[in-house]
């Protein structure tokens, strides 16, 4: 066919007249994640938060008795929260800040503070129940200032294929020794390794290295103490029985691990539960806790704390969403659609069934937290333990002497932070 | 037996052993290209029938040490899952509605720029193409904040109009690029008989070049279009409460099984597949390497 005039004017036509129609103006008439009107006037939130479309249902629902009982029509928005701080701070420099209240990984929080994107809440505290879990409190403080609300704790638990642990007479790891033997044994059966940690580069392998680190009676911000070393040793030790894809295992990869066979042990977030059992089918996997270490069991403390950006236009109404997702009964709900574990000690629920097993080991996981230092220089750390372990776990490099050259990193860099 | 016979017989013998070599020499190419054709059509072809057939599996036959190559247990569940105003329909409109404006601003900008560079004198056409391949050295990764900032004072996030505006700062120079080749095909000859005949400049574009550059004018447009569907960092930057689907593949695969990745994969692939196929027969030969002809 000829691309005659005629018929290139039509085509040219027909999309202007669809541009023209569809594009011009806000497109904002029908946000994602409305939830729908309020009895009152008491104007809108904007909340963002980093759910599942599941999650995202069961948010909604729960917001609707907020709407209905403040009068504050809240409209929910989804985004990832390695996105966030780069939105806040392109509004904040517009002097365009339209979002009220963020839902964010507590383990990005330092960027949001560093760059004064989110507001000072240190005179807010009353609005955190007494009956928060301690452990929560200290992420949600820099510098002595609270700048974020407890929302929602999470932990990392350890996947395991039962089919496959049965069939070569294996219980899931209680102690290192016990993980070096699983991971020998499967080893040996299979001819390839089995086991994984998630070692992809960035946070998924900080936070593998601060919990071998932890339990190892080690601290991450010096990193040639003696628990660090034996951690790192260790880890070396473990390194060529593991499966050979634990290089790139995150958070997402894992469950893909998991689900395909690649990995018969591997630990991920419990969003994992949906992902593996539910939507793919695998039912074999169970959960449990984890192992410890020499000195203790030690698992990093993960979730989304509640912050107020700079500038919010309705920051009174997102105190007061913060203060109804914190509070008991909201938290109860929570638990018993969505098997989150509450922030609060007195929030109870009963889990879908299916979910039960694994909700304990949620439990008995968030019993052993250890949350990460709130320190300015937390990305040289998080460097420094990446860099390490590329050096000690995979080049075989001597332990000491490798952890000393990036222990005087890190002193270099909290000099520089004036930490 | 003659002479003439005895003489030509060793001529007859030569000459068919050179024209059977030929003919074997040209038959191994013939094969050798037609095998290399065919590998290349299958590593293109294979990971979007994964895709496929990952969208329609059931998570048995895909979650497991050994999936089976072809599709046993189908299952449109994944489908039905996915296929759903918010999910799909919304954020489908905007990438539809924003491809299409981001290739017709951009044609409808870039062509008359380019004609003009097209008939400039060597030096200057040859100093503006390379400032507009400068453009194109800046990853949109770099710029995007600075943009996001200048159009969230003016009001254009999460509209259209705004992500439109946004795709064409990349998008713009590499149309005109192309464009500019297309324009220098066109001889003078043809647009001084135009002027001959009786039509002034506007006419003589109207109803001669542009028809003559139609080929590569419809080429740029899609290459705008794939361009622009395609972007998930502006798309981040600008759109807060709105979605296009690049973005839900992108939240599907951070959140989402490998089934709702795929599917999605899918959806997304198939109005490029559609787009290309209506425009492809325009792309010739030459088009793109006009630019840099000598």
């Amino acid at each position: 066919m000829r691309l005659t005039r005629r018929r290139f004017g039509a085509l040219a036509l027909a999309g202007s007249a669809t541009f023209l129609l569809s594009a011009c103006g806000q497109s904002g008439s029908s946000p994602a994640g409305k939830t729908g009107g309020g009895t009152g006037g008491g104007g809108s939130v904007t909340f963002v938060t980093s759910l599942a479309e599941d999650e995202r249902a069961a948010i909604g629902e729960l917001l609707k008795g907020f709407e209905s009982s403040a009068g504050v029509q809240v409209k929910m928005v989804q985004m990832e929260s390695q996105d966030v701080v780069n939105q806040l701070k392109a509004k904040k420099t517009a002097n365009k800040m339209d979002i009220d209240l963020v839902a964010q990984d507590n383990l990005r929080l330092g960027p949001l503070v560093r760059d004064q994107l989110v507001d000072d809440l240190s005179g807010e505290v009353s609005r955190v129940p007494d009956s928060t879990i301690d452990a929560l409190v200290p992420i949600t403080e820099f510098n002595g200032k609270r700048f974020f609300f407890p929302y929602r704790p999470n932990v990392q638990i350890v996947y395991y294929n039962e089919t496959k642990m049965s069939q070569y007479g294996l219980k899931p790891p209680e102690s290192w020794d016990d993980l070096l033997k699983v991971s020998q044994t499967i080893k040996e059966k299979e001819g390839i390794g089995k086991v994984a940690i998630q070692a992809a580069a960035g946070d998924p392998l900080s936070v593998s290295v601060f919990e071998f680190i932890k339990q190892a009676g080690g601290d991450p911000l010096v990193l040639n103490d003696a628990g660090s070393v034996k951690a790192f040793e260790f880890l070396a030790q473990l390194e060529p029985l593991m499966t050979p894809e634990y290089r790139t295992a995150k958070f997402d990869t894992m469950n893909t691990m998991l689900s395909t066979d690649t990995a018969y042990l591997g630990s991920n977030w419990p969003f994992g539960i949906n992902v593996i059992v539910d939507k793919n089918g695998r039912k074999d996997i169970k959960a449990y806790h984890g192992w410890a270490g020499p000195t203790k069991e030690s698992h990093v403390l993960g979730g989304e704390v509640l912050g107020i950006p700079a500038g919010a236009p309705n920051k009174a109404g997102a105190l007061q969403l913060a203060e109804y997702l914190m509070a008991k009964d909201t938290q109860s709900q929570l638990l018993t659609k969505l098997g989150w574990p509450p922030m609060r000690t007195d929030a109870f629920g009963n889990v879908p069934e299916w979910q039960a097993p694994y909700f304990q080991a949620v439990q008995a996981a968030l019993k052993q937290v250890d949350a990460r230092p709130n320190v300015p220089y937390w990305e040289d750390v998080s460097r420094a333990m990446n860099d390490a372990f590329r050096d000690v776990v995979q080049s075989k490099q001597p332990a000491k002497e490798t952890l000393d050259r990036y222990a005087a990193a890190i002193q270099k860099a909290k000099a520089a932070a004036g930490a | 037996m003659s002479t003439q016979a005895v003489t030509q017989q060793p001529r007859t013998g030569a000459a068919t052993r050179v024209r059977t070599d030929a003919h074997a020499s040209r038959l191994a190419l013939r094969i050798g290209f037609v095998a290399l054709a065919v590998l290349f059509a299958v590593m293109t072809v294979l990971p979007l029938l994964v895709l496929i057939k990952v969208s329609f599996s059931a998570p048995q036959d895909i979650m497991t040490a050994r999936p089976p190559f072809l599709l046993y247990n189908a299952t449109l569940d994944h489908w039905r899952a996915i296929l759903n105003a918010d999910t799909v329909l919304g954020p489908a409109r905007h990438s539809l509605v924003v491809a299409t404006g981001t290739a017709l601003f951009a044609v409808l900008i870039a062509a008359p720029a380019a004609y003009v560079i097209s008939r400039m004198s060597r030096g200057w056409r040859y100093g503006l193409i390379l400032a507009l391949l400068f453009t194109q050295m800046f990853p949109d990764v770099g710029i995007a904040m600075p943009v996001a900032i200048t159009f969230l004072r003016l009001g254009l996030n999460d509209t259209d109009l705004g992500l439109i505006l946004a795709h064409l700062v990349p998008t713009l120079p590499f149309v005109a690029w192309i464009l500019v080749g297309t324009f220098e095909t066109i001889p003078r000859e043809i647009e001084e008989a135009s002027f001959v005949d009786g039509n002034g400049k506007i006419g003589t574009l109207a109803r001669v070049v542009v028809p003559l550059a139609a080929p590569g004018i419809a080429v740029a447009a899609l290459f705008a279009w794939l361009k622009s569907w395609n972007d998930l960092v502006y798309a981040i930057y600008l759109f807060l409460g709105e979605r296009t689907l690049p973005l839900m593949t992108f939240y599907y695969s951070n959140r989402g099984s490998v089934f709702d990745t795929a599917t999605f994969a899918v959806l997304l692939t198939i109005p490029v597949m559609l787009v290309t196929l209506a425009l492809q027969r325009y792309v010739e030969a030459g088009t793109l390497s006009g630019a840099i002809k000598g």
